[in-house]
């Protein structure tokens, strides 16, 4: 992988640093005055533009997504991220059951921009969060509160044709820690009876990530790699004969080292000294 | 009529069984959700095991207040102690 093109007009050397400082309070800015006012115009207007509500989610989700691709452009402008995508023609089916690893912020932002119409499983907390509630809630977003009403949910959203976006962690990782998956994925993936789509995602230098103070951006534009792979089957999960709460933590453990070995794989690719070696 | 040793060995049993818990893990003070990390879907599973084993119907709010595995050893215990009940 050759290294990304820097944007044009971003400043280079130490004004760079500063640049790219200001260029990350700007998109957080934008971020979160574009949520509140398309939270109460373009959003609201598009879901009750129709009477029937998963139409009108339908619209929403697809202009959440143009404007998380807005935004991502904005940021690589700005020459604050830069980013690479591998099969995403992979994400197009219907009922796509998405996972993915979540080192970042920006994640979401990420794959949604990818998804015109995505159902995401959400954490509870974001529902009082000033901005991120009104996309969340007008595009019909998933908590993940709901126990077992939420694997029913998510079942019946599978079974749709819907596809459902979710990071097993539930949170960003820690830096440094290895992945902790929850269960959920897994047990929707069972009771579904459907593959996972696992999408790795792996930023260097990274940014954005757990316990990152927003101003202390790395010493040069910070790269993602997102990678959709092909899809995990169940079926042999499934065929074992276990209760489903056993069966869903052997799926849940083989999901976890799936993804340990693909992002350390990708990071590794991406890292300079690698490259240097040819 | 079972006393609550035997229901602490049988629920050990049943963790291992249904979980794969490390019985060294299973202390009366050992929070179901927080050490054991058994969620409210493994909840279902491990109620419906207990069904079978007491032979009594169970009420998932007889469990509402379960929080370690000495309270779920109380609830059990209180469930055989009593006779199967109407509803």
């Amino acid at each position: 992988m050759s290294e990304p093109a820097p944007a044009r007009f971003v400043p280079s050397g130490a004004a760079n640093r500063l640049w790219r400082i200001f260029g990350t309070g700007l998109s957080f800015v934008c971020f979160g005055l574009g949520a509140v006012l398309l939270g109460f115009t373009v959003w609201p207007l598009l879901r009750l533009s129709t009477l029937d509500r998963r139409r009108g989610i339908a619209r929403v989700q697809r202009a959440v997504s143009v404007s998380m691709r807005l935004f991502l452009w904005l940021m690589e402008t700005l020459g604050v991220v830069s980013t690479e995508v591998h099969g995403r023609e992979k994400l197009h089916g219907r009922g796509q059951f998405v996972v993915a690893n979540h080192p970042t912020l920006i994640d979401v932002v990420i794959l949604v921009g990818l998804m015109p119409e995505v159902d995401c499983i959400v954490k509870q907390a974001l529902w009082r969060n000033v901005f991120l509630r009104w996309p969340v809630y007008w595009a019909g977003y998933i908590s993940n509160a709901t126990g077992e009403g939420l694997i029913a949910a998510c079942v019946a959203a599978l079974r749709d044709g819907r596809s459902l976006l979710v990071f097993p962690e539930g949170t960003r990782t820690r830096p440094g820690d290895s992945l902790d998956f929850q269960r959920g994925a897994a047990q929707i993936a069972l009771a579904a009876r459907v593959p996972l789509r696992p999408v790795t995602i792996t930023c260097d230098p990274i940014t954005l990530f757990k316990g990152n103070a927003w101003f202390r951006v790395p010493a040069r534009t910070a790269h993602f790699v997102i990678t959709v792979g092909e899809p995990i089957p169940v079926a042999e999960f499934l065929a074992r004969g276990e209760p489903p709460s056993l069966a869903a933590r052997h799926l849940t453990k083989a999901l976890t080292e799936w993804f340990e070995v693909s992002a350390a794989q990708q990071l590794h690719e991406m890292r300079p000294e690698t490259q240097l070696k040819g | 009529m079972q006393s609550t040793q035997e229901i602490f060995d049988q629920l050990r049993k049943v963790l291992h069984e249904l979980f794969e818990i490390e019985p060294s893990q299973v202390t009366l003070e050992a929070h179901l959700y927080n050490d054991l990390e058994i969620d409210s879907i493994d909840t279902i599973d491990l109620i419906l095991r207990l069904k079978e084993l007491t032979g009594r119907k169970i009420q998932p709010d007889q469990f509402r207040h379960v929080r370690t595995v000495g309270d779920a050893v109380n609830a059990i215990h209180a469930l055989v102690q009593n006779k199967p009940a109407a509803a």
